[in-house]
Order: C-alpha cells, then structure tokens, then sequence
C-alpha cells in the first residue's frame, strides 16, 4: 500500500498561536483512519489545510506523491477529496440529482439531460442503498438521507478520499447503522477515509488506524488493534494544569440559588436536573450533541420545556428570557457574532444594551448619558477592555478575547443572579482566556452563581466548584471539586462506550 | 528632504479634512449648501425671498413622513403604506370637521348621511372640533400602523408584503370612502395648520390683506412648527431615549437584542405605528395646505420620494444605521432639487429622472463612506 | 415514489393537512374564489369570461414570470413600471424611424428592456449596490428618460399595432398565446436548464453556490436583464392592445407584478418559486377583479379584496416556515 495523503511537518499558528505543529502522518491508499483529540486538539485546523480553507505556516502535503496546496475548496474537490460534515452543504430547494450535478449539468440542446443525470444519481444511491427518487426535493429528506446524498456527491465526484467529520451527531441509532455499512462499502471499493468522531467505539470499530492530537501535536497513532478506549482517553488527555488558572479565591455558600428539576422535552432532554449555590461555579461538561446548549437555552427561556421547574431563589421563574434577565439569569451564548454582540455598534451601546433601562429617566425614558458613559466607563476599566473611546468605536474593532469581555461586561452591568456562560473562551487567545478565569472567580467570589458550559475538560477542572457531566440529553453524573478527574469524567461523557 | 515630508503632511491633513466632511452628520447639508452656492448665479430667483418660502414649505410635510419611515428603516424594515395612510386619514379628518358638504359631488360616496351631511362633519360646527378630527386621523392611523406592526413581528410576514396590501388596501378604502371625491370646506382654524404663516396673522383681518398675499415671504408657519416639533422629538426619542436604543439594537441585531431582554415584539409594532402617525400628521399639512380632504393625496410617487430622502440622507435599509438630523438633511436636498429643477423649467418628468440620478449617487457615495469609514478604523 | 408518503410518517393526519393547505394556500383561495363566484353568477363560468381573465391577466402575467425570476435570487426589481413604458416607446420611436413591423418592433422593445436591465444589473453586480435602491433609482431614471423623448406626451402607434393586439391565431388571442409562450419558455429555462438551477441554488445559499463553482456574479445580474426583457413584452403586448402610449403608463406596475409573483408563490427572502406559480398569481388577481365586476361590488371596493387575498398568502407562508423552522430544531436524543 502506498500513501495517498501525506503530511511532512505540517503546522499552522493563529497569530504565533500554534493550532497544529509539526506534524507528520501518511494515510495509506484504502485505509481508514480514525482521527480523535479533544476540541481545540488541532482537528478542525488539519482538516481546513486539507480543504484549501487554511493555508499552512509550515511543512507541506503530499497527495499520490505530488505537492499539493490547495488554494480554494473546489481545488480539493477536484483533487478528488470528500468532505462529510454534520453541517451539510446542499441546496435543499433542489433535488437530489441536481445537488450532485450542480457544478456542472450535462446538457442536451442546452437542456439539462434529466434522463442521463437521472439514471447516474439512481445508480449512486443505489450503490449507498438509499432508496429515494433522485427527483426528490433535499429539503424533504431526513438528516440522515441528507448525509448519504453528500456521500452520493463525494462518489459522484469520484472522490478517492472521504473525510468524515463527526458525522452520526443528528443521526437516529438506525441512519448511524446504515452510515456505518455505506463507510464499509466505501473501503470495499477501495476508497480512503478519515474519520473524525466523539464516539471512540465507532472510531475503533471502523477504522484501521487511529490517530490523537493534542494541542496541535501528535501524541499517539497506530495500527487500530492496538487500540481500546481507555488507552484513547489516556492519550487524548494529560496537559499540565498548573498556572493556567488562577486560583478559587471563595468557596461555595450553602443557599441553592438556581435549582432546575426534572427537565425533560422529548428529544432534547430527559430528566435533568441542575443546582447552582451562591458563590459556586457549577461546571457543564459534555460531547459535541449532548444537549449543554439545549439546556442553557431551556434555563434562560429560549425553548420550550414539556416537564420540569426551573426556580431563582425558591420562587419559579416566569416564562421567556425578558422575565428571567428581570430576575436576575444572564446568559453569555457560545455564538458571540450572531446573538451576544451588535458588531457595528459602539462599545458603550453595547454594554449599556441589557441595564439600559435602569439610565432611563422620566416617563420618555431620556437616557441619563452621563451616567451611562459613567458605569461604562467603570465596567471597562473593571474589565480591562483595551478599547480606545468606548463611546465611537465598535466592537467589530477588539480581539476575540476583548469581544467576550463586552458581552459579560454588558450582564454585569445589570448585576445578575447567575450567569450561564457558554463556551465563554472559545477563540479567544491565552492571554484574554486567563482574565476571563479571572473574571468568573470575582463573580463567584461576589456571591453569583455560575453555569459554566465548556467542552475543554481542563477548563472546567481549572473552574468548576462541581463538574455535572451530560450525554445524550441526560445528566450522566457529578463530580465535586476534589473527586476530580479527566478519565472518570470523560468516561461519563462517553457513556455509551466507556461504561 | 525636510520640507517634502512636512508638505506631504499638510497634503495628508487636508486629505484628512476632506475626508471628516464627507464622514460628517452635515455632508448632505454641506452639499445642499454647494448646491446652492453653485446654482444662484445662475438662477437668481432660487434666492428670492418668495422661492425659498416656497421650497421650505414644501420641505415640512414630506419631513413629517420622512421622519416617520426613518424609524422603520432603523429596524431594518419598510414602510410602503405611508401614502395611502396620508390619503385615508386627510379623508377621514376631511369628512369629519367639515363645515358643509356638496351633495351634487359627494351623495353617492358611502359615508354620506352616516357622517357626512350637508351641514358637513359632525365635529363641523364645534369650535374645537377639528382638533376633535386631528385626534380621529391619529386613532385611525395608529390603528393601521399597529397592525402593520403585528403582522411582522407577530406573524414574521416580510414587512415589504405587510405594508404592500397595506398600499393597496388603505389607498383603495380611501378612495371608496368618498367615491375618489375630494372633501372640502374644512374651517379656517384647520387650513390655518396648512398655510396659516405666523407673522401675517398679527398683520390685520385677513381678507383685506394690506399687501397682496405673494408678497408675505411666510418663513415662520405653523407646518413649519409643527414639522421641526414632530422632528425634534422623533430625534430625542431615537437618539436619547431608551426606547431609541431598542429600535437600533433590533436594527443591528435582532437576535441580540432580543437574547438581552429587548422587548423586539412590542418595539417593532410602535415603530410602525409612530410610522403611520407620522404620515397622519402630514395628511393634517397637506389637506390644510389643498383645503380639502383628498384620497390620492399619497399615491404616485410620493412614497418613493420619502424613501428616497431618508437614504439619501444616509440611513441603511439594513438596519441599525438612523439618525433624524440626515432624514433632515436629505428632505432638504430633495426639496431644493425639485424646486432648482422646477426654476429651470424642466417638466416634473425630468425631474425624476435627475432623483433617480441622485438616488444612484447616494447609493454610490454611501459604498465608498463605508469603505472610508472602514479604513479609518484600521 | 411519492414524495410525500415516506416523509409524512409520525406526524397526525391533521398536521398534514395543515401543512399541505398552507403550502397550496393559494390554490386553495383560488378554487375557493371560482366557486364563489361561480355560484353569484354563472356566466362567470363561461369559456369566454374565462377567457377573458386570462387575457387580462397576461399584462401583469409576463412581467410577473420574469419578476420571479429576481425574486428567486433574493433580489427585488422596483424599475419594471418605468420599463414597462420606456422599452416599448422606444420600439415605436424605431418603428416610426425605421418603418419597421410590428414584430420587429417587438423584437426591439425586448431588446430594449434587456438593455436597461443590463444597467440595473451593473450597478448590482459591479458597483454592490442593493437592488431595492438601484432599481428604485432606475424607476425613476428610466421613466424621466422616456418623458424626455415625448417631452411628456402620449405616443400614438401606428394602426397595424393596435391591430396586432387585438389579433388572434387558430382563435386564440395573441396576448394569450404570448403568455403562454413566455410562460413555457421560463419553465423550460428555471426547471431545466442549468442556468435555471443555478439560481435556485443561489437563492438558497449564496456561499454555498460560490463554493459549488456557480458563477455567482453572472447569474445574479443575468435575472435583471430577464425581468427587464419581459417587462418590455409586458408593455408592448398591453399597448399593442390600446394603441398608444401615455406618459403615466405602467406607474405603480410594479407593485402589482411583485404581488403576483408573491402570490404564485415566490418567495422574498429568495430560493422559492416558479414561473407557473407567477402565472396563477397574477391569474387569480384577474380572477378576483373580473369576478368582483360580475358581483355587482363597488369598483373602489376591489383592491381591499385583492389586498385580503394578499395578506393571507403571505400570511400560509409566513406560517409555513414558522412551522419548518421549529420542526427542524436540532434534536439530540433518538426520537423513540
């Protein structure tokens, strides 16, 4: 067997932050390979210098023993390279055959030739025992019809290489069997795969080697037999914690402020159940899909809840975020672009957007500017917000890491109860990481609770007063601060497999 | 040596300069400015006293719409229905305080005999009465805006569709109500908000005028303050009230705002509803200024004229970007347009196609501030 | 085969009906329409009136097929009033000049209306300026320029124009025959043609048709141009009906061609729509008009009825996706 992608010391730095470094690995013609590491391993960067997304700082790739530096996606695509992710790039207005042909119909009198394209997409499909009309619209098909069409799309474009990239995360137990046949027929017909997955019994079952990076390197591979999961959480794990965060200045107080009981919605959540004590900060773990998002939306009033209670201070909560942030609940959203920031808007419009009303003076509600400009000007010190003027320039302007302090600083400024923070410290550089921990410290030690959702394991254990662990929708087990540990938590979190 | 770097330094600053006026509030007011100084040798009248007169009074109604549709325009949304509410509530209002009726021209609209009789309006004989009407315009304006409002924040329907059936429906209701009649004989006290001019009230009883009518250049009228009140408070309550921020928090980022307990809902059915006021309100100017109460008052080009002001002044159709100070600004400059086009006797055809010019422009010159804007940044 | 049957599976018979009247919303209000006022006055029935709504409706009808074909990209075009005008006065202006026929007269007002449609597209595609103010700007532009050439007076055709309009072929009327044309040949372009494809999948996920290799730049401008060409058909085939044009024609059009072409189904956000579903919505306002004339109800009246109709298409559809996006929440746990 010879290789058919290869990286000779590969590496990529954001900023002189390395994401992979040095990295050298072969993957040989027919051979599946099952890539695994904790978020923020380096996976995701690996496969965006595949897809010509980013490009590399260092080393090359070799593809069939030729350079390649991929410049767009299509060049991949071109190259023969699949990608199957759980965001799926279809055009669910059209159907089936002409998501696979979209690049390029074959035309008879300057028609598309329906038959021709029919007949090809219904050989594909069949060959991935799907059994729908290539006429079908995408948007009718389930999750997991959609991803067999994006494989019908790698075939078609005789891909020699499919990626998969946590591909059964919306699938039913029964779709992921069938993924899983379609993968073994894919290497029966000789085809190369790299499979990206949570689920490490899958990466066992399917693959023939295994691959671990952590922090950008890689730390272990080998032919799959050598393999079994405890020996891939050893591996995936082990970074020294020491000086990463500061330490717990408060311990917990013993009054329960945020208790949520018995929280089920079919299909999200099954029976969860959640306590946040003055003072403490409660640590969220989970997987990718394991419902930490769903949760926090469910707390905060976002998305409807069939059973449960969700209590502040003893007394339920009303219904809809409005009545919750009167309360005192703030939510810091993993999605910092889209729901926490108004991008083009100023500093101060920003951190004023949540206390607002509380400047408003008189029955119009004339926005006292002085005094806003004041509290501002205090949370940005307090925070250390590296801004110029606060009042002018927009928040498009900061870093990542001075972005996330806007967003908490806008909550602070109402003084809440308890702060859900979710993935408080995803892109945001080292430096800005430790301040937030900082941060998060001075709120606990201030008498809030805090809900703090990550999927950095250290992080939490770096934080957390208490880890609860989630898988699947359910609450998984609990763990207090000195019963920590990476292994027992991540065997929580992959429940199913590590039992 | 020496000397190039410090000319290159001076280039730079007036470059600078140049640039901070092109960036400024004032741009389009600086440019209207321009526009004048450029034009008046050539066309002297454009100074008279009477031309100016002329084209303030045309300013005040179109900037009591204009600064309606600005607070739509803030939340990313449209408002196409403003002319057909103007229509509707002049009709309304019209057949509510007139004084009498013609039964030759109005017997056969739907209201006759229900409110409209020959001895006119109900509120006709009151001496109060057509402020009475005013409130009626308002109540039924607000009622089309809140329900514009509901139907796009309620229902999620695109407000361009909302307030497309709104045109439709409201301009042809108005049109039915009188049988595509015109309402007249409003009382003076009503006209008086039209074209009543405040110095010549003080200058004697008004039907034996001392000098002929043309030659009092009105500058102070009551449209005039009425327009500068209605823009003056739409200007506080977007720029220094709480409620201001909301609308442009919901015009940046809706998901935001409403993540940070902005209550989106209720925001954006009162901004329609300020809309329609507003558009009201200019029905009261533009019936008072005709005497009469017309159910096409807003129909043709109007709406595009208010839309086109307000962007010209520069407020983004996405959303977010509003300031009443540019609707101001860019009413203005659509006004003197008109009114230079107008003095050089180019058909009001042609007039539109130097707005259309213009409008390009404006889109062309706000691209190139945003980059510009987007360099500074750097 | 059905595509329907296998999809449909776990959800309540009701919720099914639910989904599917509010997807044929229109439809629905359209046989609900016929039957009103086919019980209120049978004559409304007959072939000729039927006819007749069909005729009508082929103004709007054209431009309305070729609006789609924007609105499929998530575009708008406000200029089709003004071209509606413009493109078909220049037609004539050639005839007079060139004493060209009426059928190269129509040649030339397509080419003249795929013209302007190529400066709205310059603008949008080249210069990214947003479609609602390029085209609002050449709304006014294009028509100004159209004035200017009759110094705003009505043009007068020559006989043979008004002639052709009220012609007919095997006994069917050529503005019909021309609708149906127009009609067939944007279905054939939008449901099998690659172009037609392409801006279904651009109006889906622009990125995603830029990442597929769609040439997005070229497409996006072309769906001007096919608006503008059929609005000037739209104009001339009207005008060929009366004879002459006037300055004030086509103003305000486009509010009702982007009305039909919503009814039919488009949708503005971009992605949905078809050229069939232009022809029934611009059909059933004809419908709802003529019928309303047969009625007996106030001619002031009809517009709010038009409007109601309207509203409630819009409203299924804003139902409809409210529907879709909640059933699409991500669910983590097996559903049973």
């Amino acid at each position: 067997m010879s290789a058919l992608l290869r990286f000779e010391s590969l590496s990529k730095a954001w900023f002189g932050v390395p994401a992979v470094s040095d990295l050298t690995l072969e993957i040989a013609e027919g051979a599946a390979l099952g890539l695994i590491g904790q978020n923020g391993a380096g996976k995701s960067t690996l496969m965006n210098m595949i897809g010509g997304v980013v490009e590399p700082t260092a080393g090359r790739m070799l593809w069939r023993g030729e350079p390649y530096a991929p410049a767009r996606p299509a060049d991949a695509t071109a190259a023969g390279i699949a990608f199957i992710h759980q965001e799926l790039n279809l055009f669910t207005n059209l159907s089936v055959a002409e998501n696979l042909y979209i690049d390029g119909f074959p035309t008879r009198l300057g028609m598309i030739d329906r038959r021709a394209i029919r007949a090809r997409t219904e050989e594909i499909l069949a060959r991935l025992d799907l059994a729908v009309s290539p006429d079908t619209i995408v948007g009718e098909l389930s999750p997991g019809e959609r991803q067999l069409v994006e494989i019908a799309k790698a075939l078609h474009n005789e891909a020699r290489l499919v990626i998969f990239d946590e591909p059964t995360t919306s699938l039913t137990p029964r779709e992921t069997q069938r993924l899983f046949d379609v993968i073994g027929r894919l290497k029966a017909q000789g085809r190369t795969i790299i499979y990206i997955s949570h689920i490490l019994s899958d990466v066992a079952r399917l693959c023939d080697a295994i691959a671990v990076l952590r922090d950008g390197l890689l730390v272990d591979s080998g032919p799959a037999e050598a393999f079994d999961v405890p020996r891939m959480i050893r591996s995936m794990i082990g970074r020294d914690l020491d000086g990463l965060f500061p330490p717990r200045t408060a311990a917990p107080g013993p009054t329960p402020l945020l208790e949520a009981r018995g929280l089920t919605q079919p299909g999200v959540l099954e029976d969860v159940t959640v306590t946040v004590h003055a003072g403490e900060v409660v640590g969220l773990f989970g997987l990718m899909g394991a419902g930490r998002t769903e949760l926090a939306r469910i707390l905060f009033g976002l998305d409807p809840v069939e059973a449960g209670e969700i209590r502040l201070d003893g007394a339920p909560l009303p219904a809809g975020p409005r009545g919750r942030i009167a309360r005192g609940l703030a939510f810091v959203t993993e999605n910092r672009r889209e729901e926490g920031l108004m991008m083009e808007a100023s500093i101060m419009d920003n951190l004023g957007l949540v206390s607002i009303r509380d400047f408003g003076r008189g029955p119009a509600g004339l926005i006292d500017r002085d005094a806003l400009a004041a509290r501002a000007e205090e949370a940005r010190r307090d925070l250390s917000i590296k801004a110029g003027d606060i009042g002018r320039q927009p928040v498009k302007a900061l870093s990542g890491g001075n972005q996330q302090k806007v967003v908490i600083g806008k909550w602070l400024m109402s003084a809440p109860r308890v702060f859900i923070l979710d993935e408080p410290t995803r892109g945001v550089d080292v430096g800005a990481k430790f301040e937030i921990y900082a941060l998060i410290d001075r709120i606990a030690a201030a008498g809030s609770g805090i809900l703090l959702i990550s999927s950095e394991i250290e992080e939490l254990m770096g934080m957390a007063d208490r880890i609860v662990v989630m898988s699947r929708g359910e609450t998984t087990g609990a763990l207090a601060r000195r019963d920590f540990d990476r292994e027992r938590i991540l065997r929580m979190a992959f429940r199913e497999t590590a039992a | 040596m020496h000397s190039t770097v410090k000319a290159a330094k001076t280039k730079r600053s007036l470059g600078a300069r140049a640039a901070d006026v092109f960036l400024s509030d004032y741009f389009v007011l600086y440019m209207s400015l321009a526009y004048v100084a450029v034009l008046a040798p050539f066309l002297p009248v454009l100074l008279a006293p009477a031309n100016l007169s002329n084209v303030l009074s045309n300013m005040w109604p179109l900037l009591v719409v204009a600064v309606g549709q600005t607070f739509v325009l803030a939340i990313a949304g449209i408002d196409l229905s403003q002319g057909a509410v103007v229509g509707l509530t002049s009709v309304v209002g019209a057949m509510l305080i007139a004084t009498m009726a013609d039964p030759v021209v109005l017997a056969n609209a739907p209201v006759w005999g229900l409110v409209l009789t020959e001895s006119g309006g109900p509120f006709g004989q009151m001496e109060w009465g057509f402020l009475l009407g005013i409130a009626v315009m308002v109540a039924v304006a607000a009622a089309i805006g809140a329900a514009n409002g509901a139907s796009v924040a309620v229902f999620g329907m695109p407000p361009f569709m909302v307030t497309l059936v709104g045109l439709i429906s409201v301009g042809a209701l108005a049109i039915y109500l009188t049988q595509s009649e015109n309402i007249r004989h409003l009382p003076d006290a009503y006209v008086m908000l039209g074209k009543g001019d405040i110095a010549s009230v003080h200058l004697g009883p008004k039907d034996t005028p001392q000098i002929p009518r043309r030659q009092i250049h009105s500058f102070v009228t009551y449209p005039m303050l009425i327009a500068i009140a209605v823009a003056l408070l739409a200007h506080l309550l977007l720029a220094k009230t709480v409620f201001g921020k909301w609308v442009l928090a919901i015009g940046v980022n809706r998901k935001a705002a409403e993540l940070s307990g902005v209550p989106v809902r209720r925001v954006v059915v009162l901004v329609f509803v300020i809309s329609a006021v507003c558009a009201a309100l200019a029905a009261v100017l533009y019936s008072a200024r005709l005497e009469a109460g017309r159910p096409t008052l807003g129909e043709g080009n109007f709406l595009l004229d208010v839309i086109g002001a307000v962007v010209i002044g520069g407020t983004s159709l996405f959303g977010g970007k509003a300031k009443i100070v540019w609707t101001v600004f860019g009413v203005l400059f659509f006004v003197l347009l008109s009114n230079t086009l107008n003095l050089m006797n180019l058909s009001s055809f042609q007039i539109d196609m130097v707005k259309g010019g213009v409008i390009l422009a404006a889109a062309l010159l706000d691209v190139l501030r945003t980059r510009l804007m987007r360099e500074r940044m750097r | 085969m059905s595509p329907l049957g296998a999809r449909t599976l776990g959800r309540s018979p009701s919720e099914v009906a639910l989904d599917l009247a509010l997807r044929h919303a229109t439809y629905l209000i359209f046989l609900a329409v016929i039957l009103y006022f086919g019980i209120q006055s049978p004559a409304f029935l007959a072939p000729e009136s039927l006819g007749n709504v069909v005729k009508q409706a082929s103004f709007i009808g054209i431009a309305a097929i070729g609006m789609t074909f924007v609105l499929l990209t998530g575009g708008i075009d406000l200029s089709v009033g003004s071209v509606m005008y413009l493109a078909p006065l220049i037609a004539g202006f050639a005839m007079e000049a060139f004493g060209l026929g009426v059928p190269a007269g129509l040649v030339v007002a397509v080419c003249a209306g795929a013209v302007l449609g190529a400066i709205n597209a310059l603008f949008i595609v080249r210069f990214d300026v947003i479609p609602f103010i390029v085209t609002l700007a050449t709304l006014f532009l294009f028509r100004g320029f159209g004035t200017w050439l009759t110094s705003s007076r009505q043009f007068d055709f020559a006989p043979e124009m008004r002639a052709f309009g009220l012609s007919s072929v095997l006994g069917i009327p050529t503005p019909i025959l021309v609708f149906a044309v127009v009609a067939l040949a944007a279905h054939v372009v939008l449901s099998r043609t690659p172009f037609g494809r392409q801006i279904y999948a651009l109006g889906n996920d622009a990125e995603g048709a830029r990442k597929a290799g769609v040439r997005v730049g070229v497409v996006k401008g072309s769906v001007y141009v096919v608006s503008s060409a059929s609005a000037a058909l739209a104009g001339f085939v009207l005008i060929a009906q009366i004879g002459r044009l006037d300055a004030a024609f086509g103003e305000g059009r486009e509010f009702d061609v982007i009305a039909a072409a919503v009814l039919g189904g488009a949708s503005l956000f971009g992605g949905v729509g078809s050229a069939w579903g232009a022809v029934i919505g611009a059909t059933l306002i004809q419908t709802v008009k003529l019928g309303l004339v047969f009625a007996g109800v106030n001619l002031y009246l009809q517009p709010i009825m038009q409007g109601l109709i309207i509203f409630v298409a819009v409203l299924a559809d804003s139902l409809r996706q409210r529907r879709i996006a909640i059933s699409r929440r991500r669910h983590i746990r097996p559903s049973a």
